[in-house]
């Protein structure tokens, strides 16, 4: 298999498409579309230097580089990540240095570079659908994240297409080298109001450019999420394999049809504070009713199943594990983006090969995705050790649907899917409008849905980011907080962290510190009394 | 597990009559006599998620395409000569790299409806490594169909209908060009399937084959180069 492999990507390699004939022998056993569907042919090196040096002054343009005085490198040492400040002092004025000498040569090529423009213009119109990587809406979008190979191939960018930004990717990963010459690790560049986060993961590398006021901290955690999504569609030892054996492969051959994955993923990263805080939520259901629905799932147990999930939509119900085996967070909120993103499982059983990548980077798990019924928000996931155990994940589906439609909780579940968030009124706090409560021993948080004024999802994102500020401040690597206040114009913010939990409080921007910090004792008494509803306390195993 | 250990037993006693009669009692409201598997295969987008919607539930899936995750398990039970036959259907994804998890499900397949997409050539050209691969993993008798979809949109055409005839005779397959948007031909492709299947189940030694060539032959809607 790998010789073959090894066999048509030469072919490829040499730039002119083999015919389907001869290709066709050597892909006997596995039929590849992506191999005859024109992919990128190989280019020499020159012209990749070319490229370099004409899109090194596209990067720095994006990066709103007209302050060259503003722009620096954060690089830390491969050997001792917490050099001498004297030393990472004089790494950096280095590679600042040569960065204002590839500026020199750049400017020069300035003129070529609109050439280049103008020409991508031109091609851009026989691709209506996709976005112009040349255009100012490209370019002001608030966040871009793009993944390529270590051997600068490009795997995949948020907007506009792969191919017409092959050449910046060059350049990224051009970055990327030469400050790894030095035995240093690229981590940010930061220029003009714009931020270039980098997160070498050999043998990818993911590369965020954002013009938000995130962290570096958060983006890179961001990153990791991406990160982790393609892992999850491949397992790392198949990236390492498919890579070590060669460099240049496109990888979008095989992610193809996955794009969608990471796209939603990136729209959750924005919108879904359970990514922000490490938790997942809970639909709010009675406990007497959670426990007959989680019994019925630990009943329909099978030799190689190792979790059995209940959610609806985005709101966990159960979950059930074998005994001795966790589910990392990150897991999770894969496996809500997979089930999230595809209608594909709405009307039958799936059944698909996952990685999880907290779990094991290596393997596979293999999933049954079914929803207890077409209509329905409930959608049960069996994940089996076993590839060929799709007849009997059908069964325990079966069994734990026979079981359940027996009980009256069945029907409290449905009721309870049908409002599956509750209003802030509920709390009694007249100036509160929102927040985020996160139990840390159990990795659930609770929230409230959101309140009139944050109605629309640019008002949800900027809530969001909000919250997202406090968290970093709170989580601020060498000065944590423990209280972190913030009057603001349009609201109000408190954040608290404890061992136990931790707290994110929106008020109207009427509202006294004093009143504020009262407020944040009748929200944990509430919580309390409402806990058996809102979490899961009693966790089952098999 | 009940299912699994039936199909293989029901390999194991090939020469019954009865073999695949009430594999798994029906639940509820579904009533069949006979339950057979069918795979879908070919290349991403060749629409074989929309033939499969077309087929259940009448409808067209236009837009997005939205890609299959994995394979895709549904059922549809059918009236061939009176009989209620369930056709439990398995969606693949087109991708490499589900390719594993749908070589795992090859052998339980009793038919296999290989699809192209008349406006790609590449999907074409891909018929004879799904032929090789099919030949090497599934079952020996499995029955096989070959389509080319999308036969709505003439002016994308790249793929001659004469071209999928030639192929299919090479491989001596049954062939149609279907259409999972105007729906043509896309149920008689299934009633084919499972009247064959059925056929092959419940034939008694001095009953005459059931020849799905005819069969097809006389019921297709022919759509040549010059548009339906």
């Amino acid at each position: 298999m790998e010789g073959e492999a090894q066999k048509a990507t030469a072919s490829w390699e040499s730039g002119t498409l083999a015919p389907v004939d001869r290709l066709r022998s050597v892909r006997a056993d596995s039929p590849i579309p992506g191999l005859v569907e024109g992919t990128e042919p190989g280019r020499s090196l020159s012209h990749y230097q070319w490229d370099y040096i004409t899109d090194c002054a596209l990067i720095l343009k994006t990066a709103g580089a007209g302050q060259k005085s503003a722009m620096f490198i954060h690089a830390h040492s491969f050997e001792d990540l917490t050099a001498e400040a004297e030393e990472e002092a004089l790494r950096t004025v280095d590679s600042g240095r040569s960065e204002e000498q590839h500026e020199e040569g750049l400017k020069a090529l300035v003129a070529e570079q609109n050439i280049d423009e103008q020409h991508s213009n031109d091609l851009s119109d026989s691709r209506t659908k996709e976005e112009d990587v040349s255009s100012e809406a490209w370019r002001s979008h608030k966040k871009h994240v793009f993944v390529l190979s270590e051997a600068g191939k490009p795997i995949y960018t948020r907007y506009g297409t792969e191919e017409a930004l092959s050449s910046t990717m060059g350049v990224m990963m051009a970055l990327v080298s030469f400050v790894e010459a030095e035995k240093n690790i690229i981590r940010s560049i930061h220029a003009d109001g714009c931020k270039v986060v980098f997160l070498t993961k050999s043998p990818l590398v993911l590369v965020g450019v954002s013009r938000t006021c995130q962290s570096d901290k958060e983006m890179l955690r961001e990153l990791q999420y991406i990160y982790y999504q393609i892992v999850s569609l491949l397992t790392l030892t198949q990236l390492n394999h498919i890579f070590q054996h060669k460099q240049n492969y496109d990888l979008r051959r095989l992610l193809a049809g996955s794009e969608y994955l990471t796209d939603n993923l990136l729209i959750r990263l924005e919108r879904d504070p359970g990514l922000l805080l490490s938790a997942v939520t809970c639909l709010p259901l009675a406990s007497s009713s959670r426990d007959v629905v989680s019994s019925s799932l630990q009943a329909a147990k099978s030799k190689n199943l190792v979790f059995s999930i209940l959610l609806a939509g985005d709101r966990l119900v159960t979950l059930v594990r074998k005994k001795d085996q966790f589910l990392h967070h990150i897991d999770l909120h894969l496996v809500f983006n997979l089930v999230g993103s595809s209608s594909s499982f709405r009307e039958g059983e799936g059944w698909t090969p996952i990685c999880l990548p907290k779990f094991n980077t290596a393997g596979f798990f293999h999933a049954h995705i079914s929803y207890l019924e077409p209509a329905s928000q409930l959608c049960l996931i069996l994940v089996s050790t076993d590839r060929e155990d799709f007849f009997n994940m059908s069964d325990c589906k079966q069994k734990f649907m026979e079981r359940l439609s027996k009980r009256s909780a069945y029907q409290a579940l449905k009721e309870a899917v049908k409002c599956p968030s509750y209003s802030v009124a509920q709390v009694g706090i007249p100036e509160l409008r929102h927040f985020l409560y996160k139990s840390k021993s159990s990795g659930l948080y609770t929230s409230p849905e959101f309140p009139m004024v944050y109605q629309s999802d640019e008002e949800q994102e900027r809530l969001l980011s909000l919250y997202q500020e406090l968290h970093s401040c709170l989580h601020h690597p060498t000065r944590p907080l423990r209280y972190y206040y913030r009057c603001r114009e349009t609201e109000n913010l408190l954040a608290q962290v404890t061992s136990g939990f931790e707290l994110y409080l929106c008020f109207s921007p009427l509202v006294t510190k004093a009143s504020a910090f009262a407020a944040v004792n009748k929200l944990l008494k509430w919580i309390r009394k409402e806990e058996d509803r809102l979490f899961i306390l009693s966790p089952l195993t098999y | 597990m009940s299912t699994r250990k039936a199909s293989l037993t029901e390999k194991q006693a090939k020469n019954g009559t009865s073999k695949y009669v009430l594999e798994r009692c029906a639940s509820i409201n579904e009533y069949y006599d006979i339950a057979f598997k069918v795979m879908l295969l070919g290349d991403s987008a060749v629409g074989k998620t929309c033939l499969l919607v077309r087929f259940k539930d009448g409808a067209f899936l236009g837009g997005n395409f939205i890609a299959t995750v994995g394979i895709d398990f549904r059922n549809k039970v059918v009236d061939v000569d009176n009989l209620k036959v369930k056709l439990q259907i398995w969606d693949t994804a087109g991708q490499e790299r589900f390719r594993s998890v749908t070589h795992a499900y090859y052998r339980d397949a009793q038919a296999l409806l290989l699809l192209y997409d008349i406006t790609s050539k590449p999907s074409f050209d891909n018929i004879r490594a799904w032929l090789t691969e099919i030949h090497e993993h599934a079952q020996k008798d499995v029955v096989i169909m070959l389509l080319g979809n999308k036969s709505d949109m003439a002016a994308e055409r790249v793929v001659k209908t004469e071209d999928g005839e030639k192929l299919a005779k090479e491989y001596g397959v049954p062939f149609m060009e279907t259409s999972a948007k105007t729906g043509v031909n896309v149920d008689l492709a299934f009633h084919a399937i499972g009247k064959e299947l059925k056929h092959r189940a419940t034939q008694q030694p001095n009953e005459p084959k059931f020849q799905i060539h005819d069969y097809i032959e006389s019921q297709k809607h022919k759509t040549g180069c010059c548009g339906p």
